[in-house]
Parts: C-alpha cells; structure tokens; sequence
C-alpha cells in the first residue's frame, strides 16, 4: 500500500501551501524595507531557509506512516510538556513572554508545536476511548489533555496562542460524536465568561449600563456574593436532581452550573487580565477612544488595507508599511502589508489559497476510513482556520488584536514548521486513507 | 448521565452532519470576510486613501518675508529685515549616549540657559524626527563655527530666518511697535485670520495696526513623513507659495522726527508735529523710549522684564496713551466759545489783582501781583488766569464750556492709527455726579476755566484742537499710515486720503479771531521771550500744568505755523514736556529749536549753532540723548 502513496499525493493541497509560503517570504521581504529604500532586515532569508528545511518535514511527514507517529503519541506529547515547563525556566522572553527556549541562536517556540502534539495526542484518545466520550466524566477528563499545556503557555503570557487550544479540541471533541448538550456547555460558558468579563469595561468606557447593576461586576465583596448566591442555586439543582431524578432539576442543574462557571470564571479573568488586554478589547469597538495607544494598530492596519484599493499600490510600494506606521508587520500585521501593496485582488488569492487547503482538509475528514486520522485532521484544520479567522479578522477590524500569527506567511520558524508539518500530517492521512 | 445509546466501534463512521456544519462555519468566516475587504478597499477606497495620506503628510509653513515700513521720502526703510538664523535640532538624530552632552554644549555655545534647553526639549521629544528650533537671530559667524564642528553637534540644522531690523532706533519705536511670536492667547483669536503656530505678529505700533498687510501670507510645503516624523525621499508633494507682505510708508518725516527727538532731549515727554490740512502725522516722539531689536538680542525675556518695570514706563506712548492737565492751552477753547457765542465784547475788559474771589475760596492768578486791567486778546496772551476765570463762571457757564470742549473733541478718541489711543477725560457735572457721587460746584467751573481740575487731555487731542483753528472748522482724522506700495515692483497699491474727523458748527469768523489772540501770545505775550525764532511767524499758547509737585510743572505749547499761511502749508506743533522733570519751561524752547529746525531746513546741531537764544548756550555741546536701558 505504501508504494501507491507517491501516486495519491494531495496535489492541490501542496500547491496551495508552497505559494501561501512563498508569498508569506515576499511580503517578508517587502516588510524589511524602509521608507528609503534600504533592505533592514534579514527575515525574509531566515523564512527562506526554515520554509525550505519546513517542505522537507513536510514530505517526510507525508511519507510517513502516521500509525507509528499514533504510537509515539503520548511520549511526543509528555515532551512537549516537559519543553512547556523548561521554557518557563530557562525560556527567553520574546514579545514580552517567556516563550522561546533553545541554545545560543537555535531554539524553538514549544507552544507552536505544542499545538500538533495535543491534536495527535487528543485524537487518539477521542478514538480508543470512543465508546466513553459520551460520558461527562471522560469528556471532563479529556479536556484535560487540551487544558495542561493551555495553561503552561497562559502563564508566560502567550494569551493568544493558549486561546487556539480551546475551538481546536471544542471541534475536535464534536466532529468525534460528543454529546451536545456538553459541548454547548463548554461554548456557552466560555462565551458567557468573555462577555461578563468585559462588561463593566465597556460601561466605563462607552457609558451606559447602570452603574449600581456594574458594581455586581466591579465591587469585589458583591461579585463573591453574587457568585457563592448562584452557587448554592446550583447545590440545591444538584442535590434536587440527585434525589428526584426529576429532568427539569437537570436542567436547573445545567443552567447554574453554566453561570456560576461564567462568573467565576470572569471574575478569575478580571484579576489575571492586563490592562493592556482589556484595553484591546475596548478599542475593538472603537478604535478611536485612544487612536495613539491601543487603538492605533487597528486604525493604521485599517488605514493601510483600505488605501490598497482594488489593485493594490504594488510590491514594495506601500506607503503605511514601508513609512513603518504599522507594527510587527512581518508577523501578526503581515495579511495588512499583502492588502496594502497587493489590493482586494492578493486578499482574494490568499483566501481562495487558505480555502481550498481548508476544503481539502474537510474533505481528508470526511472521507478517511480511520477515525484517529479524521479527528487528527480536524483537529489540524479547525487550527488552521482558527489562526485564519482570527489574525484576518484582527487585521480588517473584525477582531480584537491577539498576537497570534498568519500561517504560511507571518516571519517566524516554529509557526511554520509546525504548519508544514501539519499539512504533512493531512497529506498522510489522505494517502492512507483507504487503509485496511 | 448514562452512556446508552451509540456504542461507538472503531469504524464507525463520523456524523456527516457535524462535518458539514463546521463546514458552513467556514464558509460563513470566509464569506463575510471578503464582503468586509471588499466594502474596506473597493466601497470605501477613497475614504481611507485619504486617511493614510493624512497620516503621513505633514505641511511645514514657508514663512513669507514682512514688508517693510519707510518715511515718507520712500527712499530706505526704517525698518527693514535682515538675513538670520535659528538653529534647529532634530532629537531622533542624536545618539542617544550623547544627547545630555550634545545639548550642555550647544546650550553653552548659543548662550542660553540649560533650563531654558530643558524647556525645548524635553525628554518626551528624544525620539522626535521634527527640528525643534533652539534659538533665532543669530548671525552668520555663529552657523560658520557650528558648521566647522559638526561633528560635535549632530542633529543640529540650521535655517534662515529674516528678522526685523529697526533701523531708525529709539524715538520711532512708539510708532513702529515690535514683533514677537504669536501666544497662545491671541492665536485663539486670530485663527481664523491665517494666524497659525509660529506665526510672528506686530506686538504693538504699526506693525499691530497693519499686521495683516505688513505680513503677507504664509506658504505651506507638503512633505511626505515616516511614524516618527522623517521626511520620506527628497521630492516634493506639492508647494503653496507664500505672499510676500506689502511696504508700507508712513506719513512720518525721519528728520522732523529727529529734530524733534533731539529737541525734547532727555526729558519726559513728547512732541507731535502734524498737517492740519490732511491730517498726516509728520514726526511723533515720546520719551523715554526703547529699543525694538532688544527683543531680538540674547536676553529677550530680560530686556523685556526691565524695560517693563522702569518706573518711567518706556513702553508708555504718551502722545496718545497719556492723559494731562490742559492748563493754559484750553484757554484756546475758551476764547473760541467768548468769540463765538458772543456772551461779552471781546473788547470788555476785566481788572486783575493777582487772584480771584467765588464763594469763600480764592483762585489765585499765575502773576500774584496782578495784570491790571485786560481784555480778551490781552487774556490769552498774558495767560491771565482771573480774566478767564471770570468768563468762565460769570459768563460762559459750565454748560457752555463743556459744549465747546466736546466740539474740539476733547473726551473722544481721535481715532489714530496705533493701538492703545486712550480718550482722556472730560468732566461736566453729570460725569461728577457719576464717576464722584458729588454735586459740581461753582468752584470746579472756575478751576476748568484755565484748564485744571479733572479735565484730562491726551497730546494727540490739543494737536486736534490746534488743527480745528487752522482749518477754521475742520479736523481730519491722524493717522501715520500713508502708503502701502507693491514689495517688488514698488507699485502704489493703496494711498490714504484725509478724513474728516470732526466739524464743527462754528463760524470761521471766530477761528480767525481766535487765531489772531494765539498769534499775539507770540508776538507780545507769554511766549514772546522764547520763540525767537526768524525762520517762521507762529501762532500759538504755553501752558504750565499743577500736578501738586512744588515748583514742578508740566510745561505745554501749542502752536501752528506759518501763521499766515494757508491751511495747506501749515504744520502743528505740540510739545509736552512732564512735571516729573526739572523745571526748565522746556515745552515753548523745544518748540522755538523745532520751529527753526523746520522752518529753515535745519537739523538738530545746525539749529543749535545757529539759533541765538537767552537759554542755550552757543557754545555748548549738543546734548546726548541718555539711553534708557
């Protein structure tokens, strides 16, 4: 069977990613020029180097029989782990997080491949344990293999890459058959606790909202209270369902167990988060309450995407960019420098090329007779499209700014070869996928 | 929760359902993406075209060269601008390891304070790309030394920046003003004006009054800047020229100017000379007066704080700004209303004793042992004070005096073209009754009967009154501004006409008659002793003001010449010279050397050597005029 794999080689999904890549060294490029003309930077040669060592992992990861890689699942994973907690020792503090570790000039960043090791790890458990993942008690526990390196990366602080960790495992746990009602837990909780987290800010910020009802948020005696109130409402359900095995206990038990995770959850938040990240997310409803600090990166991103019109002002011709009026634009503003020079048209080449690699992916889900192979690759596109979605939207304003990169394009080694190796992985399952 | 239900086997196969929907989600993402990039770069291009333009444009002013201000004969300016520099230094471009030396060094060599560096540059500005100017008027020897050490000054640029040079010091600048850069507070109210930061504007003078047309309009270049404010590539976007500022040329003759200047010497005071018959302003001095370059010499702010605490107030333009005591000069008006209301025969005549009865006080006569006997012509020339105060409050009445005074305008501004005119004061018994809370009294009538008590007059006003006996009715409005002519082609662009101020309904009749009794004060009255000169026939009235000084005086004199000339050919002289001074009865004796001076076409030294007088010595040194510093 092996020897049919060079034959079945995912053609599209490969094209797709070498020009993602080779557009990404580009505009690496173009991002390392300033206003006059000089070449600053040396990214684009270091991308140059670590997309073309990057393809090789790809095909060896192709080639390889992924069953084997499944086997090695849990050790690679308890690696990574163990790399997660050395770097918060002996890590190098890049961007303001310690989250680089290596020696002299050759290091990684563990979170990035991380990310690979839980999915491949994650999928093989959500495939041998199938017949218990409708269980709570084995759902809660899997999450638990999403949730430790999550929280060894939020303690560096790396808010944005922990974040992928969550929709990764939340997809895979559905497309594997959880139950939904669990699953709406996790969403519905998670949401929740965004949306208390931040509403005291916003009625700071933007007025409105009662003052007196904010304090329930703010006043730290009366957000406990609140919280131990929705407690006891919640130990009450349980005990009520525990004995009467009534179903609408059940779903009082539901409901409060959903809002006292949301509170409590959102008050841990308030005390955790920065004022910076508060700030990101109060400037993503209008820029222009502080247009120099936090708001500046969207405004000029914006700036920059709008002025590049249908066409683009052409390579290596941007103003915003090359006049330095938009930060890090080799890695999380990179999608803005692209627009920039290269108009709606390149924005329109990167999202087909983005899409089709995600189709393919859906289509290596659907069609691959393994479920560990389907559950990994889901696991696979869904962080794929979650770093799309979120570093696009940031970008053009749809999202709040989270320092997560662009695959395929944004500067940076780990990021990429954990990408590449990722579609390595998807081309593996698509060559085995008629597996005995 | 039980587990019954599926029991999931190793093939089996994933919901197609939950694929598809995650599916949709995708598809969602993407789809409502590119309707943002699209309404983002295509809908709305435009908009943040724009944006990113205005982000990274900056407009520098290009400031346009003011115009410069000449006498009348047009020919070199009294004030014109000079080649200058300011340095300039651009944080960003000094390294960082050397700033606090680089800008101790540049704070030493410029001669200004590191407190006052601190001030323009402070920390926040360390990564600024912008010239942040040090210091202006420097000369070109200062940019030669700094260009020769460049290396111990990086960072440091320099520009041209023209300042003004008052070339005819001293006694103009009361005229002139000065410039300064503009403050915040009056940019709040010339905004809309074209006024913007940075902007020099006349701080007093002419270059207040004609700020806009001495100034010109300023020019805008638009570069093309970086995230910190450096220029991006040499070219330009686009360039709006600036407007040069127009040449102005006064009414005002340099050297009446200075003969007057010299005349009045070191004393307080001031001296106006004009043309009743248009109402042009031909020399104007006060003193003590300043120096308008000070304020572009190393101790601006220093120069400023003293001249400004001097207690005889240099800044003080007392020919307008100033209020006094008519004294004898009012007995004018006086004369003009007897004349012209006809309220006694000028023949009728009035015994003098040396002082003068109402009610229970006495007025006592400036001559203690009396006039004897005089009438009207006789009155005004000996300066009889019972002769007026017997017109005044037997005859004339209080009601009548006021009228005359409001007809020769005095209380009223004169509507000069500087800044800062004060009206003076004009009392009647309403204005006590209002301003006192007091009854007028007989006695306040008999005492503004030979100008004392409240009345206030400024000189510029008696000039006025002097102009309405010449013209035998008429006063033009003074003004100082008579040309405004084309910066580069000389072009007449604009010529000030006469206008009329003020006519009164008098008949000409009395003006003559009234002018005849002040042509006798010279001929064989007060000032006969020290009017001696040949040169001219004058017309004219002393005055010695009480200011409650013992035996000081401010010292008046009024006059109009040649007296029998037309209207046309006369000039007015008003001298003024402060009781602060030593009493000398300087005011009829700088009028005799200006007259002279005038009158044969003489300066200051010739008079001097030529003009036999009782109280100059011919000998004598020409007296300096002392520097107030």
């Amino acid at each position: 069977m092996k020897g049919q794999s060079v034959f079945a080689f995912d053609i599209l999904l490969f094209v797709s990613t070498l020009i993602l890549v080779t557009l990404g060294i580009a505009f690496i490029y173009s991002s390392g020029i300033t206003s006059s003309g000089e070449v600053i930077s040396t990214e684009h040669i270091k991308q140059t180097i670590w997309a073309i060592t990057g393809v090789g992992l790809l095909v060896f990861f192709a080639s390889f029989d992924y069953m084997t890689l499944r086997r090695w699942s849990l050790r690679v994973y308890l690696v990574f782990i163990c790399l997660l907690v050395l770097t918060l020792f002996l890590g190098r503090v890049v961007n303001y997080s310690k989250s680089w570790i290596g020696i002299w000039e050759l290091g990684i960043q563990p979170s990035e491949f991380c990310k690979v090791a839980m999915i491949v790890q994650l999928a093989h458990v959500l495939d041998k344990k199938n017949t218990q993942l409708r269980d709570l008690k084995f759902f809660a526990l899997f999450f638990g293999i999403a949730a430790l390196p999550m929280l060894l990366i939020l303690i560096q602080p790396d808010l944005g890459t922990a974040l992928v960790f969550i929709p990764v495992s939340i997809v895979m746990f559905f497309i594997a058959g959880a139950k939904t009602r669990h699953i709406a837990f996790v969403v519905l909780a998670g949401l929740l606790m965004i949306f208390f987290t931040i509403l005291p800010y916003y009625g700071m910020y933007f007025g409105g909202g009662n003052a007196s009802a904010m304090s329930l948020f703010t006043d730290k005696t009366l957000s406990l209270y609140l919280i131990g109130a929705v407690f006891m409402v919640c130990a009450l359900s349980c005990a009520g369902l525990f004995f009467s095995k009534k179903n609408y206990f059940y779903w009082f038990f539901y409901f409060s167990l959903l809002l006292f995770f949301a509170l409590a959850g959102s008050f841990a938040a308030r005390s955790v988060l920065k004022e910076y990240q508060i700030m990101r997310l109060v400037v993503f409803i209008d820029p222009n309450i502080d247009p120099k600090g936090a708001g500046w990166n969207i405004i000029q991103s914006m700036n920059a995407i709008g002025s590049g019109g249908l066409w683009g002002k052409g390579f290596l011709k941007g103003t915003q960019s090359h006049y330095r009026y938009i930060p890090q634009q080799s890695t999380d503003f990179i999608f803005s420098i692209l627009s920039e020079e290269w108009g709606f048209a390149g924005c329109l080449l990167v999202f087909v090329l983005f899409f089709i690699i995600i189709v393919r992916g859906l289509f290596i889900i659907r069609t691959s007779q393994d479920r560990f192979a389907a559950i990994a690759a889901t696991g696979i596109v869904t962080m794929i499209f979650f770093h799309f979605a979120v570093n696009v939207g940031m970008a053009i304003g749809l999202m709040p700014i989270t320092g997560i990169p662009l695959f395929f394009l944004s500067y940076g080694g780990s990021s990429l070869w954990s990408v590449l190796i990722s579609i390595g992985l998807l081309m593996s399952f698509y060559i085995r996928r008629f597996k005995v | 929760m039980s587990t019954s239900g599926l029991t999931g086997s190793r093939d089996t196969p994933l919901s197609k359902i939950r694929i598809y929907a995650f599916g949709v989600v995708v598809a969602a993402v993407f789809f409502v993406y590119s309707v943002h990039l699209f309404n983002l770069q295509v809908v709305n291009e435009e908009l943040y075209q724009s944006r990113a333009t205005q982000v990274t444009q900056r407009s520098i002013p290009i400031y346009a060269q003011r115009g410069e201000i000449f006498d009348r004969s047009y020919d070199t300016p009294v004030v014109s601008n000079i080649d200058s520099f300011a340095v300039d230094i651009i944080p960003g471009e000094v390294p960082e390891e050397r700033r606090t030396d680089v800008y101790r060094r540049l704070a030493g060599y410029l001669g200004i304070s590191e407190e006052e560096m601190r001030r323009r540059l402070p920390p926040s500005y360390a990564g600024l790309y912008q010239p942040v100017e040090v210091k202006s008027g420097l000369s070109l020897e200062t940019i030669t030394y700094l260009a020769e050490h460049l290396e111990d000054f990086p960072g440091v640029t320099w520009r041209s920046k023209p300042i003004r040079n008052y070339v005819e010091k001293e006694s103009l600048a009361h005229v002139l003003g000065y410039v300064g850069d503009i403050t915040k507070e009056e940019l709040q109210i010339l905004y809309n004006q074209g006024y913007s930061n940075g902007s020099v504007l006349g701080k007093s003078g002419i270059e207040k009054q004609y700020d806009l047309i001495l100034r010109g309009q300023d020019g805008k270049e638009f570069r093309t800047v970086d995230v910190r404010g450096r220029k991006v590539g040499e070219a330009l976007v686009d360039e709006v020229p600036p407007v040069l500022g127009k040449n102005i040329v006064l009414t005002i003759d340099r050297n009446i100017q200075k003969l007057c200047e010299k005349a009045l010497g070191s004393r307080i005071g001031t001296v106006l000379v004009t043309k009743p018959s248009t109402g042009e302003v031909l020399a104007l001095v006060s003193y003590p007066s300043f120096d308008p370059n000070l304020f572009y010499t190393a101790d601006t702010a220093d120069a400023f704080r003293r001249l400004s605490l001097n207690t005889s107030f240099p800044f003080l333009n007392r020919a307008i700004q100033s209020q006094y005591v008519p004294a004898s000069t009012y007995k004018i008006i006086l004369t003009t209303a007897i004349l012209e209301d006809e309220v006694v025969s000028p023949s009728k005549t009035v015994f003098c004793p040396g002082y003068y009865n109402y009610g229970d006080r006495v007025f006592r006569c400036h001559k203690h042992n009396g006039h004897g006997s005089l009438a009207l012509f006789s009155g005004l020339a000996e300066s009889c004070d019972v002769y007026y105060y017997t017109m005044g409050a037997e005859y004339l009445g209080i009601d009548r005096i006021v009228d005359f005074s409001r007809r020769f305008g005095l209380g009223e501004l004169t509507g000069i073209d500087i800044p800062g005119e004060i009206p003076g004061t004009l009392p009647s018994p309403a204005w006590k009754t209002k301003t006192y809370n007091a009854r007028w009294v007989g006695g306040d009538t008999v005492n503004m009967s030979i100008g004392q008590g409240y009345l206030g007059v400024t000189p510029i006003q008696m000039a006025n009154a002097v102009s309405m006996i010449v013209n035998k009715g008429t006063v033009y409005k003074p003004h100082i501004l008579k040309e405004i002519r084309d910066p580069q082609t000389g072009e007449l662009l604009e010529r000030i006409e006469p206008e009329i101020l003020a006519a009164a309904a008098v008949r000409p009749s009395t003006f003559e008659a009234a002018g005849s009794a002040m042509r006798q004060v010279i001929t064989n009255g007060t000032a006969r002793v020290v009017i001696t000169t040949k040169a001219v026939n004058s017309a004219g009235k002393t005055g010695t003001g009480e200011v409650g000084m013992e035996d000081h005086w401010h010292s008046w004199f009024v006059a109009n010449a040649p007296y029998d000339a037309p209207p046309e050919e006369q000039i007015v002289l008003v001298v003024l010279v402060e009781a602060a001074n030593d009493w000398e009865w300087w005011a009829p004796k700088a009028a005799n050397i200006i007259l002279h001076g005038i009158f044969s076409k003489m300066n200051y030294e010739e008079v001097r050597s030529t003009l036999s007088t009782w109280y100059l010595p011919l000998q004598a040194l020409p007296q300096e005029v002392q520097e107030v510093r």
